[in-house]
Order: C-alpha cells, then structure tokens, then sequence
C-alpha cells in the first residue's frame, strides 16, 4: 500500500444494505491496523434514494470522511445506475469495479420521463473506461443462499474475494461473527461466501 | 379551448362541469377517479391521451345511429320511443317480489329469473341502508336481489361496481340502471379499438333500463330525513304531484315542487328517458301501482320475458291504447325541451344526434 | 452503525466508530449519568446507543417527549450533582432554546453538555440551520470535532470545562461527523460522582444581575480556549497564506492545500473551539498571514468572528486580507453557504484565491467515451408505508369533497409527501407541530369567507411532541378541521425510536404507553381510528369527517412497514401478468409510477407490472387499487377491495 489513501465507493439505492456492507468492510480494516474513514449518508436509507458511503483507508494518517472527484480506486455498485453515477463523478481510468446487474428503477424511468441506461452497453462502456470490471448477479446469487436480503453480503464476499485490500477473509468473517448469530449468521457467511466464490 | 388530453377533457368537460351523470362505469375502470357518497371525482391526472373513460361516457359525443345498429342492427323508426318489439303492462307473479318492489315488481322478477335460470350470475343493483344513498351492491342470489328492491331517486354510481365483479371473475351479468348508464354500457360494448382490455360491460348479458325523467341530488336524503321527522323511511314513490313517503309510523306526503332544487342539472340535458338500449325497459305507469310499464325492446328481452312468464314469474297485459299517448307526448317533451335549450345555448354541445334522428323528434308527433 | 465498537470496553484498543458512537463513548468515559434527548438526525444514534448500554454503565436515558423537557431534565441532572448530557439536532435546539438560555444565565453544577447535530446540506433535515449561531446568543461555549476520534475527546473535555464553569458547552456536530466513521481509542471510564443531591445551598434561578457573571465566565474561558489542544495549526509557521477551518472542514482543507502542492506556502488553523475564539492563537497567525481564507459549514460564523476580532487588532495584523463566503471565494456549486463542504469545494476554492489553476488530476482512458445520462433518483416511501395508503387516502377523500380541502403537512417520515411519492399533497411545512397550529388559524376563518375543509397531518411522535397544545387550543376557541395522526406506532424518520405512545422506553424497558386516543377524549374531542391499508375505509372515514363541524381527530394507525416486515408472515404478493395489460391499459402503470411504490416495478421486458419480492413488505394496498385485478395475495385479500 502506497502512502496515499485507498477510496472506496459502496453505492447503491436505499434498502439494498450497502451502509451495512461498508461498515464491515471499514470494521475488517480497523481490526486489520489500518486508519480507516468512513463518509456516510444514510438519510436517504430505506427511502430510495442514492445511498453511497466513502471509505478512505490508509496506513499513515485518518483522512476526511469525502473523497475527492475522479478519486475512487475501487467502486462497489449495488446497482448500475447508481455504479454509472458514481463512476462518471469519482471513477477513473486506474478504478476497479464491482457492479451487481440488478436494475432499480428510479421513479422518473417509470414514469417515462428518464431512460435507464442500457445494461449491455453499460456493462461494456464501463470494461474500457475501468482498469477491471466485475459484473455480478448479485441478487441472484443471495437468492441462491436464501436470503434475498443478503445482496449485500454477496457483494461485500465479492469485494474482500477480489482483494483489494491486503486484508485476509477471515478478518471479514469475524466482523460478521460480531454482528449476527445463529441461523442468520450462517446464512449472512454463505452469502459472504458466494461473493467470494463469484469473483475467483 | 384546445385539449388534447381525453383524460382532461373528461375531467373538464363532464365532471368538472357538472355534467357527470354518475353513472359510475368509468369509476371501476379507472384507479384514478372514485367515488363516494355518490360524487365521482378525479383524484389525480393520469396523464393520458387517451382514455376508454372519455369514450364511454354517456355526456360525450356518442354516435346514436350507429349505437342502434350495433345494439339492434338497425337505426330506429321511432324516434320517441326508439327501437322496441312490444310495450306492455307487466308485474310480478312473485308475491315477496310485488311487495318489496316499486310498482309491478317487474325488475327484481327479471334480474331473479335471470340468476335463478343460470342465465347470469348476477345482478347490479343498489342496496338502501335507511334510506339513505343508496350503495352500488352485487346481488348473487334471488334473496340478494330482493335485499336491493325498491326505487332510488338519487344518481347513484352503480355501475363503479361492475368493475369489481369483472374482478372477482363473474360473467354475464345483469346490469339494471338508468338510461345514462345502459347509453355507458353500450358504449363501452361497442369499443373496437381495445379489444386486449378487459372490460367490465362486455360481461354483461342483459341489460335493465329504468326510466328516468331525472334524478335527484344527493342532498336529497338530508331533506327526506327533516321532512319525515328523522323516522325511518321505508319507500319513496314519486308521483304525479306527491312524493309518498312510507315510514315505520305511516305515509308522509311532499309536494313534488319541494323537489324540483334537487333535480340534477346535467338531468335537463338528457332525452334518453325510457333507456333505449336496453333489452328491455321498465318503468311506473304513472297511472295504476300494481302494474309496470314494460318495454321490450331486443329480441334478447323478448326472450327473457317469455321465458319469465313461461316460468309463471310475470305476467303481463296489452298496454292501455289510450296511454300510450300520453307516454309519448311526455318522452316527445322532454326531449324537445332539450333540443330547444340546446339551440338557446350555442356554447353547450350536444352530442350524439344525427340530423334525421334530430329531424324525426322535432316532427316527432303530436302537438308539443 | 453496528453497535460493535461500543461493546468493547478496553481501554487502549482503537475501534471503528461513528461519530454519534464516539461521542457515546466520551460521555460514558466522562461519567455520565443522565442521558435526555429527542429523536433528530444526524445525532439520534447517541441516545440510542446510551439507552441500550445504561445498566452496563449505571446511567439513565431517555427519549423525553421534546427537547425542551429533555434540556430541562438534563439541567436537573446537574443541578443534582450528575453529568448529564442533552442530544438535539439542529432544529431540536430551537425548541430548547427558551429553555437553554435561561439555564445558561442560572449556571449548572455537575458537567452538563449540550450535543447539537448540525445538517449541512439538509441530507435529513427540512433546513440548513447553524445551531452555532444560537449558542452565542446562549453565551455558552462550543467545541466543533473533525473526527470521530476527537469528538470523543471533545465530550469528556467539554464535561471538564461545564463543571469548572458551572455552564452547558456544546459540542457542535455536522452529519459528516455524526454519520462519519473513524479510528477511535477507546479510554478508562472516570469514577466521578453518581449520587444525586439538590444540595441546600445551591440555587439555579435567573436574574439580570447575572448577565455580568455569563460574560466573565465566557472572558475567562476566552483564555482557556487558547490552550485547548483543539486549536492546532499545521504547514509552515511564517505561511502567509492560511485557511482557518473547523469540523471535517479542517481536513478538507489539509487535503486541498497538499493536493495542490501548497504545503510550503499554505498553513491550516484548525479551530476546535469556535466560542468563545482563542483569541491569542488567532492573532499570532494573523499577524504573519496577508491571506485568510475561511473554510466552514453553513454560516459564516468563525468568518464574522474573526474577522470581528481582525478589525480590532488591525493595527497589529495589518495587512491581511479575509476570503470567504462573504468575499464569495469559498463556495460550492450552489454558493457561498449553501451545501456542505468537500475536499473539491475547499480545492476550488483555494484555486480561486490564490489564482491559481485547480488541475484536475484524474486518469482518463484514451478512449474517453461518452458515457449514459444518469436519470436521478427521488425519494419514496418504503415499499408498504402506511403513509402512502393515508396519503391517497386523503387525496382521494379532498378530491370526492370537492371544496379545495387543505392539507398540511408536518415534520416526519411523511414530509416526504411533498414530493411525488405523496402527490406534493401538503400545501405546508414548517416546524414539529406546525400543522395542528396553522390549522387552529385557518379553522376559524369561516367569518372571513373561508370555505375549505383542512387537514392537519401529523405523526405519533410528533403528536406527543407538540401537538397537544395545539388540539386544547382547537377545542377551547373552536377551531374546525380534522387532526390526522399517522400513528406508525414509532418514531421512524429518525431510526424507530420509542414514544410515549408505546410499551417499551429507550432502555428496552416495558412501559404503559399513552393512546392518542385516550388524549383526544380526554379534551372531549371526536376521535375515529382507521387501518390506512383499507384505503376504501379511509377515504371514507376522512370524506366523513370533513364534512362536520369543530375539531375532530382520526388515528391512521398501522405499523412502520419496515418495523412490521421484520415479523412478518403475511401472505406473498404478486402481479398475474396473464391479467395484467401493461402498457395497453389505461392506467398508466398506476402501480409503480403514480403509487410510486418500491415493490411495484416495472417489466420493460414484458411492458407488465410485476412486485420485487425482495422488497415487497406485503401490504396488499395495491391490490386494491388495481383496475384489473390483476395483482394478487396468496390466499386471499385482507381488504374490501
């Protein structure tokens, strides 16, 4: 790791569980002896809107809790609107993503108003302009598990899976162990698993 | 005023303007316009261009000729009465029917012969609750259709709940409403243009008309009640110059003038009064209380009659010579008045009249 | 956010915490023993948090019914002996603040901190407001975190400078503190006293002769403030060129200046006391710098106070020039003070002043194509709010009424129905409460040639909050309109915290709860419950009540869909799309785009409705509104449909 900060985006739509998902992502870098911020705005949460939540991870110093334009190295996109979005504002030619396929449209694209962006041409916009592209179905792959609400733990599993962050699974899998027990744990794990599995 | 959204104009011109005549069908159809103690309204703009809503309702322009042909097969001869096989004098065999029924009972026998035969699964009807407005009901069985006997006076909305037994997957059903509303049906029948919609009216197999000469303000319950002294009101008979009122305590009488603020205007544009798109049309005989006037008016309805009378339900008898006249002058008025109030008022749009059907009401008969 | 880190009681060891945790955790440290506070984002989650951990800990905390009962029950906590603390965001202070200033001429006695939660940019709130503003006009102190780690240190240092000064300090956060997560060490907690004494000469009162001993306490703590470690400076000590900052702000700032390269030539002063200033430390920078630049979050308020301070001292300072949100360099997109603030505004910003180019730095692919428009997002209500049935219930009722009915609007989950999610239904929004108030007036303007019904929308929470004046109000001077309470049974904008409406406290304690309805008879007012999921019934019910005289309230009561889904085993929701006639209806996709409901998208496919289970929390609403019947229940509807 470079003296610089690590920024990673975690964007989605409120109600998917992405804040969740960053929170362990932030937790596992902290036990890991990292300084790590965390931008959050969760007032849109479960009402949604965009959620998006910036983490800055560093070996030297605390940095503030918003990352710059043009800025992010890894962005974890719950959605491929809220991945574009993000990606036109923070992305660049060295980002790394991980896009779950899955649209949520926004009001105004049911109501005609808007169009949605083509997913295929999307997806295939994003391989040039990126450094590496995963496309994941997500929401399929916790459905698959069981839990269809655990989209967020497929994505945080692809997210530790593709390794970014020198930061061992088992780190990942301890802050789960802290948040949940019993049968939603095991469930919350194997979704975490099946996001690991997807990207290797 | 241009205004390409039907959604609008309907809004505008029908319902906004008080030309509604709740008749209630594009209620059920449409989630943005409801209904409630009696008013109809549109809860929010649906943004359409086109709406079934406009084309179905009886206040915009509808094609007379052509709803003839498509209902009769033919455009009509008499242009006072419409198409019609026979007028009658009819009434109930059905000594509970007689009794809870308006007149002659004729209409609960027919919609009960039809349910009980198999022919429909049900009726649309309107259920009292203390005599106040009247609720739109679905009626199942022959009890059900007795629970809803007896005239209201008011415009209820009943055909909003068409849509409701389309919904919970009834056919051939038996709506009975007034000329307004059976003009809606057969209009909504008739669209060519949507033939993937699932629409209520095409669920309909047999039409009862009421005749109406006008309906009245919902406000008129409120006044009923002040009138009766708040007793519960069994039965309201129009008549001639009295409204009889039976309550638990005995007949209340009203003069008929006392009504006349509570005749919905939109009511003095209409000269549909004994429903002529009706199978068959039923309505008092103004003249003797055990006894409905009865026309019938499609080979369907002289069907059903026989079959009704075949099944000793009704019974029915030649039509008073020396009525008949009288029935027509009164139909021939009405709508003279309103062909004369709409070449007074060169801003209201009538619609639907071609000129030979305009040319044969003003020669329509004797003196005016 | 997970509850985690504050599980952890080892001193040494360095957490991740959110800004509200680290402030919990300061104050647990700093021994606290009174916790009160009413619900407000961003700083909920501090009570919250206390609530769960006060047996742990031997505190107490509360959800009070508003935020004055909260300050003045935090007062009394010290006045009694004990560190309390009071939690408020923004708009809360406002309700305090009648309170606040009178317990700051009175004076407290054990530490009593004030944590106030600014919203730039309004992420969750109706405003932007800068609670900083009214702590001066209070004449109490205000410490301002960048990070969580010194949030928590400004709580338990904020706890030592109450206690020696006998006054409330405020900690002033902003969302991207609150809401912000960060390393933070966790330390012993202090053994300070908890037992509770009014002792028999101590006596809190307020008196004019007083305001002269508010002014040499703030005098006094004027020179403490100097050798706060909170004000610290970095980048060259002759800079003549410095950008005072505080909050996240100061980061910001030390971003921008390396970003740019200006390390060598730029310094930042961060000012962690932002009243009364370190006046010292202020002017010794000053003195060198020809350039200030002010980088803050909404008001100009160290930018007024310093600059205030530079006037007085300008023969010592001259020449120095001030840049700001006055001067119109430090702005984000939508101005000088209107947003919040991020590394970018604080880049561009200093760009503008140095006159310097704002290089952007970003790799862009050699193939730079053109990538989609990104139609923007607006917020709904959750898939099953029961607002969005009583919303169209009362559109529908205001429409079939037809006189032009007045809906007004109040503070809450429900705001969110001046958006499109509620038809823009209200017609006004204003503070806690303000609904019932503005209808008391329009109520009686009948004599004035009024004639339209009104509705007065509230939530449970608030109903308690603010609303019962309002409705004794109505009753005593016979106002007529019709109080809807949208009774979720919780208070669930802020995060589902417990009222007085409910059986269960902030501590998890089983509790008797008030019924609103109990409230309404007792004024001898007419009150009507309804399930805002039989939209047929509600319509009714409201139609019904509009058209009678005098005050009358009807309960909307359902529970929070999101609460409810949780335990939920209602039966599964889903589209026939062999019924469903999509686009050829007439409809207009009435389910997904004028319902506006999360779970009932749309198929662009099939260019049919169809329900996102994963979302759907069941509520069946819609299969009611349905023209075709075409949306279905396993086993059944629970409603008239």
């Amino acid at each position: 790791m470079t003296a610089k900060a690590l920024n990673i985006i975690v964007t989605g739509v409120g109600g998917q569980g992405n804040v969740l998902a960053s929170q362990v992502i932030a937790t596992a870098a902290v036990d890991s002896g990292y300084y790590v911020s965390v931008g959050e705005t969760f007032g849109a949460s479960q009402r949604g809107g965009s959620v998006t939540s910036h983490i800055r991870v560093s070996q030297v110093k605390p940095y503030g809790p918003l990352i710059s334009r043009g800025d992010a190295d890894f962005i974890l996109g719950f959605e491929p609107l809220e991945t574009l979005r993000t990606f036109t504002v923070y992305g660049n030619a060295l980002s790394q993503v991980i896009m779950n396929v899955r649209p949520n449209y926004p009001l105004g694209v049911l109501l005609n108003e808007d169009k949605y962006p083509d997913i295929p041409n999307l997806t295939n916009k994003l391989m040039t302009q990126t450094q590496k592209l995963w496309v994941l179905e997500a929401t399929e792959l916790a459905v698959g598990v069981g839990m269809p609400v655990g989209t967020n733990m497929v994505m945080t599993g692809a997210f530790a899976g593709v390794k970014f962050l020198p930061i061992p699974l088992k780190a990942y899998e301890t802050v789960l162990k802290g948040l949940f027990a019993g049968e939603i744990l095991d469930l919350n794990l194997e979704a975490f698993r099946a996001g690991v599995k997807a990207v290797s | 005023m241009e205004q390409s959204l039907l959604s609008l104009r309907l809004k505008q011109e029908v319902i906004e303007s008080g030309n509604c005549t709740r008749c209630g069908l594009c209620v059920g159809m449409c989630p943005y316009i409801k209904t409630l103690n009696e008013r109809i309204a549109f809860i929010h703009d649906c943004g359409r261009e086109d709406g079934n809503c406009y084309r179905i309702c009886p206040r915009t322009p509808s094609d007379w000729p052509e709803l003839d042909r498509q209902v009769f097969g033919q455009e009509r001869e008499d242009h006072i009465l419409g198409h019609y096989q026979e007028v009658l004098y009819a009434r109930s065999l059905d000594k509970n029917i007689a009794q809870g029924g308006q007149y002659g009972g004729v209409v609960s026998s027919l919609a009960s012969y039809l349910i009980d035969s198999g022919e429909s699964q049900a009726a649309i009807l309107t259920k009292s609750e203390d005599y106040g407005p009247p609720k739109p009901f679905i009626a199942r069985t022959r009890e059900e259709v007795l629970s809803c006997a007896g005239s209201n006076y008011s415009a209820s909305p009943t055909l909003s709940i068409l849509n409701d037994g389309l919904r919970q997957g009834l056919d051939n059903l038996v709506a009975v409403g007034r000329p307004c509303q059976i003009l809606a049906i057969r209009k909504m029948q008739g669209l060519t243009e949507v033939p993937e919609h699932n629409l209520s009216a095409r669920k309909v197999n047999f039409s009862i008309g009421l005749f109406c000469f006008w309906s009245l303000e919902t406000e008129v319950y409120a006044f009923l009640k002040v009138k009766t002294g708040e007793r519960e009101i069994k039965k309201v008979d129009i008549q001639v110059k009295y409204a009889v009122v039976t309550t638990e305590e005995g007949e209340v009488q009203i003069p008929v003038d006392e009504f006349r603020d509570f005749i919905r205007p939109t009511c003095h544009h209409c000269f549909d009064p004994t429903a002529e798109f009706a199978d068959v049309s039923v309505g008092s005989t103004e003249y003797d209380p055990e006894w409905n006037t009865l026309i019938i008016r499609s080979p369907k309805g002289q069907e059903v009659v026989e079959k009704a009378r075949a099944a000793g339900l009704l019974e029915t008898k030649p039509y008073p010579t020396e009525r008949l006249p009288l029935l027509r002058n009164a139909v021939l008025n009405k709508k003279r008045r309103v062909l004369d109030g709409v070449a007074n008022d060169k801003g209201y749009e009538y619609w639907g009249l071609s000129p030979a059907y305009s040319k044969g009401i003003e020669e329509g008969g004797e003196e005016r | 956010m997970s509850f985690l880190s504050l599980q952890s009681n080892e001193p040494g060891r360095s957490v991740l915490m959110t800004g509200n945790e680290a402030i919990t955790r300061g104050a647990i440290e700093a021994g606290l023993s009174y916790a009160a506070s009413y619900p407000g984002s961003p700083t909920s989650e501090i009570l919250a948090n206390l609530g769960r951990l006060a047996k742990e800990y031997n505190l107490y905390a509360e959800w009070s019914v508003n935020e004055k009962i909260a300050i003045e029950e935090a007062a009394a906590a010290s006045f009694a002996g004990l560190r309390s603390l009071c939690i408020v965001k923004q708009n809360g202070l406002n309700v305090a603040l009648d309170s606040l200033v009178s317990i700051a001429i009175s004076g407290v006695k054990a530490g009593m901190v004030l944590v106030v939660g600014d919203d730039p940019g309004a992420h969750s709130s109706t405003n932007e407001e800068d609670s900083r503003l009214l702590c001066k006009v209070v004449h109490i102190p205000i410490f301002e975190p960048s990070t969580p780690e010194e949030a928590k240190q400004m709580t338990i240092a904020a706890y030592e400078l109450s206690e020696k000064f006998r006054l409330p300090v405020t900690l002033r956060c902003v969302t991207r503190i609150s809401h912000a997560s960060g390393n933070v060490t966790i330390g012993e907690v202090q053994n300070v006293n908890k037992v509770a004494a009014f002792a028999k000469e101590d006596r809190f009162v307020t008196h004019i002769a007083y305001h002269q001993m508010q002014e040499v306490k703030l005098a006094k703590i004027r020179q403490i403030a100097d050798t706060l470690p909170f004000n610290t400076y970095t980048g060259p000590e002759e800079a003549k060129i410095i950008i005072i900052a505080s909050g996240p702000s100061a980061l910001y700032a030390g971003e921008a200046v390396s970003t740019l390269g200006l390390e060598n030539e730029v310094g930042v002063l961060k000012l962690g006391i932002t009243w009364p200033l370190p006046e010292k430390f202020l002017l010794k920078y000053m003195k060198q710098a020809e350039k200030v630049i002010f980088v803050e979050e909404i008001e100009p308020f160290n930018e007024d106070n310093v600059m205030a301070l530079a006037a007085q001292h300008i023969m010592e300072i001259y020449p120095i020039q001030f840049y700001g949100q006055k001067s119109g360099h430090v702005a984000g997109p939508k101005g000088p003070g209107l947003g919040e603030m991020d590394p970018d505004i604080v880049k561009q910003s200093l760009a503008r002043v140095l006159g310097i180019e704002n290089k952007v730095t970003v790799v862009r692919s050699s193939l730079n194509l053109e990538m989609p428009d990104t139609p923007g997002r607006e917020m709904a209500f959750c898939a099953g709010c029961p607002h969005r049935a009583s919303f169209w219930a009362m559109k529908s009722a205001v429409a079939l009424d037809g006189r032009n009915g007045v809906v007004l609007g109040d503070i809450g989950c429900y705001s969110l129905a001046l958006m499109r999610t509620g038809w823009s239904l209200p017609k006004t929004m204003h503070a806690m409460g303000s609904s019932a108030g503005i209808a008391n007036g329009l109520g009686k303007l009948e004599r004035f040639g009024f004639k339209q019904p009104v509705i007065a929308v509230v939530g449970d929470s608030t109903f308690f909050h603010s609303t019962i004046p309002a409705l004794v109000n109505a009753r005593y001077t016979s106002a007529t309109f019709l109080l809807v309470v949208l009774d979720n049974e919780t208070t669930a904008m802020t995060g589902h915290q417990p009222h007085p409406g409910m059986s269960n406290n902030a501590m998890g304690e089983i509790v008797e709860g008030i019924h609103i309805e109990d409230v309404v008879k007792g004024l001898n007012l007419p009150v009507v419950i309804q399930d805002p999921y039989d939209i047929k019934g509600s319509t009714e019910a409201v139609y019904r009540l509009l058209q009678t005289e005098g005050t009358k309230v009807l309960v909307l009561r359902r529970a929070c869909a999101l609460v409810a889904a949780k335990a939920s085993t209602r039966p599964r929701v889903y589209v026939n799309q062999g019924l469903c006639i999509g686009d050829d209806c007439g409809c207009n996709r009435f389910c997904s785009a004028t319902f506006t409901c999360p779970a009932t998208i749309w198929d662009l496919q099939k260019g049919k409705a169809m329900i996102d289970e994963v979302v759907c929390n069941r509520c069946q609403v819609c299969v009611s509104l349905c023209p075709q019947g075409a949306i279905q229940v396993e086993g059944g509807t629970d409603f008239d449909c």
